[in-house]
């Protein structure tokens, strides 16, 4: 039977542990909250924009432009990356970090070593672990990513593949589809594919349109704004889902040390009761001796 | 008659609503549009944008730097990197659109589809 001291001392602990879980647990929600607003903030602008460039695309474009061109082959490829600079978020980090050894070993199946591009001190940290060359690392990106962050990740890579350096930029993330659902994906961020298969009625022909300048130089000013705005979702969903995971993981938690505490209430009351009753039996067998 | 006008920043929708006319700064200069304006997409440059409201509320001003708008059914969508109050102290890179940029462009390559 443990004794009683040890175990207040283990209750007391846990108490302590529950109590830093739940007030994590009520931060994430509060965050999570604001974060899930900027996804639906940014929604309108980002299917608009698919609109635009989608009404104003034809397959001719693709040898035109440098940001629609399709390498045959895929030789030098970018991944990107994106974690999140704090732990204590349930399998989220590792999720991402599972997914992109995915990519990167079906890559090197192939013959192609892709270039690694990491934003969020969790997946440069493994990845340094491993040993792996990491080829730009950010750690600057906070709960509410902006335009600015999505600019400055996506725009060496977006130049490189414009000069022919870079034959395809690959983007993994959390999708946030609910609070519930935040499976990591990765995404083909360059080229650009315009999809082809859209609601009929966003695929109004150019030609019906006035064009001002021309249907050229719209895309040449929105095609880079639409890789950057990918990033920029990206970036948002991906706050929001790792709120939403560390949601769980600490509600989880909580639950457990609330568990945890019953258990060892118990087993305290028990011992504490062993305890009396030995005193007790003491007691009577000190009495019976006197007699 | 009435257009339904929706003007959306990367992070926000900044209006959303009816109006009698809008104008906007294009790229080469205002351009005023009204119900029954046929299709049309247009680069914006920087300045002022106008939303007259339906009869009685007035008009809202903002200012406007980047974009694109769309103009289809009397539906306008206006995509803006900057849209507030204010002249914004710092532009978006490639907001402004000079002449020598679209010709520089059409000389570079062949781009005018």
């Amino acid at each position: 039977m443990a004794n009683a001291r040890d175990v207040k001392r283990r209750i007391k602990s846990v108490d302590n542990t529950r109590q830093i879980t739940r007030t994590m647990e009520l931060v994430a929600t509060s965050k999570l909250k604001r974060a899930t607003d900027r996804v639906g903030a940014a929604s309108p602008y980002a299917q608009a924009l698919r609109e635009i460039v989608e009404s104003l695309y034809a397959p001719a474009f693709a040898e035109r432009f440098p940001l629609l061109r399709r390498p045959e082959r895929e030789e030098r490829v970018a991944v990107l990356l994106m974690t999140a600079n704090r732990g204590l978020a349930g399998a989220f980090n590792a999720n991402l970090i599972k997914e992109a050894r995915g990519v990167l070993d079906s890559f090197e199946a192939k013959g192609v070593r892709p270039e690694l591009h990491i934003a969020g001190k969790k997946g440069i940290a493994y990845f340094r672990f491993r040993g792996q060359a990491i080829s730009s690392e950010d750690i600057s990106i906070g709960d509410a990513p902006t335009i600015d962050d999505a600019e400055r990740l996506v725009a060496p890579l977006r130049q490189r593949f414009v000069e022919g350096d870079l034959d395809a930029v690959y983007l993994i993330a959390s999708d946030y589809r609910s609070a519930l659902s935040t499976p990591p994906s990765t995404k083909k961020l360059l080229p650009i594919e315009p999809d082809q298969d859209g609601p009929s009625e966003n695929r109004q022909a150019a030609d019906t349109f006035i064009l001002s300048p021309s249907a050229g130089l719209i895309l040449d000013r929105l095609l880079p704004t639409y890789v950057r705005n990918a990033v920029f979702t990206a970036l948002i969903e991906n706050a929001a889902a790792e709120q939403a995971q560390r949601r769980t993981a600490m509600k989880n938690a909580t639950d457990n040390a609330g568990d945890v505490l019953e258990h060892l209430t118990r087993t305290y009351n028990r011992a504490r009761q062993a305890q009396i009753t030995q005193e007790i039996a003491e007691i009577v067998g000190g009495a019976a001796g006197l007699e | 008659m009435a257009l339904t006008v929706r003007i959306v920043a990367p992070d926000r929708t900044v209006f959303d609503g009816e109006a009698t006319a809008v104008v906007a700064p294009a790229w080469d200069g205002e351009v005023g549009v009204l119900a029954g304006h046929a299709p049309m997409i247009t680069l914006l440059g920087v300045g002022r944008l106008d939303v007259d409201l339906p009869t009685g509320k007035g008009s809202d001003r903002y200012y406007v730097a980047g974009g694109v708008m769309k103009v289809l059914d009397d539906r306008v969508t206006i995509l803006t990197d900057y849209a507030g109050d204010e002249m914004p102290e710092h532009l978006p890179e490639g907001a402004r659109i000079e002449k020598e940029d679209l010709l520089a462009h059409a000389s570079a390559g062949n781009i005018f589809a």
